[in-house]
């Protein structure tokens, strides 16, 4: 059901209320809006059991459009000729990433609904980084209690970002000593190619040793003796390290 | 032609067009059946108002080509005449309507819930207005046929005419009184009237013809759009 759709969005809940109206209606609808932005999921919600057609295959939509009444077409931008299809007395819904002709759209359609992307939706940023922290908690059964930097969550590509950045932090604050070591095992049988990289990749320990060193003990002076060096030696570290 | 003994008077009376015969100070002395309807969209006051503006400056008659709307009824010109300082007559004529030649298949059109369309199209429209929005309808109003897809797509265009406005009224109601025959059947009238502060007219046209291809009677003012939708209900 779309109550289990996550959004504090009035645009998107307003999207959902119309379209639950078209429930039954055999009207003509159209959701436009980038790709990842949950225009599936939503439509995937709301109409669990309708048949979809995709308009990449237009014999197979063609086809489909005799027999059924109620009908999904996803990838609808990627169909030619559109002024040529008859929705009439049907039930049809279109998910499309944009559209490429506004007027045969606009005379095609009888709802034509925008998916904001989630920049235009910050107030669903939080709520689905929460949604994908316990996600990907079950997923990877993890015991130890994880938090999401909300700074570095990613939406340029909408929940394709987003959901890649939430596993990313988890998965690296997850990571055992072995794990880390496995890492960096693969990392460099990949890598090294024998021109001194011992030198070249000493900062994949280097940089982020310091940079955490001196944002839990604050000064350069106490995290020299903590690491156990010169503080001078620790001085040029950073600066070659190019640590602000 | 000897015209003395000619009854010209069942002539006027079932005149399409309506005529008023005023005496002195706007006393109504006779009317048609086309101005009694008339008189149910205007006041006696505002068309002795007219007859005065368009009366000829000396006895006898004037015609003049002008626009007039009184509510849904539309005329194109009039003609003020008298013969003496007793009485004073208006005619008014009537401006053509487009008449499509399609003929309605009741049996295509869907049963349908008009409140639950409305609703619909209403969810659609608040997304692109944050304005105070009223629904006055009758929610028992019985299902009716309606052609879905295309009164949506006709409801979105109207909409769009209300986008800027911070108040709309919507009120929804069946007309008492008034009927539409349709392959020879009286069907009810459903008037869908859409109120607001401020609305844009520059489509106002494109949705007469939107409105006309679905047999609906669409009266455009400058602050409202209203539908007149056959009420088709077998």
């Amino acid at each position: 059901m779309a109550e289990n759709f996550i959004t504090n969005s009035i645009q998107v809940q307003n999207i959902i209320k119309g379209l639950t109206l078209t429930k039954s209606l055999f009207v003509s609808s159209i959701l436009i809006g980038e790709p990842h932005s949950g225009k599936k999921t939503l439509i995937h919600q709301l109409f669990p059991t309708a048949i979809y057609a995709d308009g990449a295959n237009r014999a197979q939509l063609e086809q489909l459009l005799e027999i059924h009444e109620e009908l999904i077409i996803i990838n609808f931008e990627k169909l030619h000729n559109i002024e040529k299809l008859h929705f009439k007395n049907k039930r049809i819904i279109a998910i499309a990433n944009h559209i490429t002709n506004e007027k045969i759209i606009d005379s095609l359609f009888a709802f034509i609904y925008q998916m904001p992307p989630l920049r235009e939706r910050k107030e669903d940023i939080d709520l689905l980084a929460a949604h994908l922290l316990g996600e990907v908690k079950t997923n990877l059964a993890a015991q130890k209690d994880l938090a999401i930097d909300t700074d570095k969550l990613d939406i340029s590509k909408n929940m394709l970002s987003l959901r890649r950045s939430v596993y990313y932090q988890v998965f690296a604050q997850s990571l055992d000593e072995t794990q880390i070591e496995e890492m960096l095992y693969n990392f460099f049988l990949e890598r090294l190619k024998g021109k001194s990289d011992y030198k070249t990749y000493l900062y994949l320990f280097e940089k982020p040793l310091i940079e955490a060193g001196l944002k839990k003990f604050g000064s350069q002076l106490k995290l020299a003796d903590i690491l156990g060096i010169n503080r001078n030696t620790l001085r040029k570290k950073i600066y070659e390290l190019g640590i602000d | 032609m000897n015209s003395e003994s000619i009854d010209f008077k069942f002539f006027i009376e079932s005149d399409n067009n309506p005529f008023i015969l005023f005496g002195v100070n706007g006393k109504i002395l006779y009317l048609n059946d086309a101005a009694e309807i008339m008189l149910g969209y205007t006041t006696t006051q505002n068309l002795y108002n007219t007859a005065l503006i368009y009366a000829p400056k000396n006895f006898g008659y004037k015609t003049t080509h002008v626009e007039i709307q009184y509510d849904m009824l539309l005329f194109y010109a009039l003609t003020v005449a008298y013969q003496n300082e007793e009485q004073i007559g208006l005619k008014l004529y009537l401006k053509p309507r487009m008449d499509t030649a399609q003929t309605i298949n009741t049996d295509k059109l869907q049963v349908t819930n008009i409140n639950a369309l409305l609703e619909a199209n209403i969810a659609l429209f608040k997304i692109h207005n944050n304005g105070n929005l009223t629904l006055l309808t009758d929610h028992d109003l019985p299902s009716c046929r309606i052609d879905q897809n295309n009164f949506s797509k006709l409801m979105r265009k109207i909409f769009d005419l209300f986008t800027l406005a911070s108040s709309v009224h919507i009120t929804l109601k069946l007309i008492v009184g008034e009927y539409i025959i349709i392959q020879n059947r009286r069907e009810q009238i459903l008037q869908l009237s859409i109120q607001a502060d401020i609305r844009n007219s520059s489509d106002d046209q494109m949705i007469q013809k939107m409105a006309q291809e679905i047999h609906t009677l669409c009266i455009c003012k400058a602050d409202s759009i209203t539908l007149h939708i056959p009420f088709i209900q077998k």
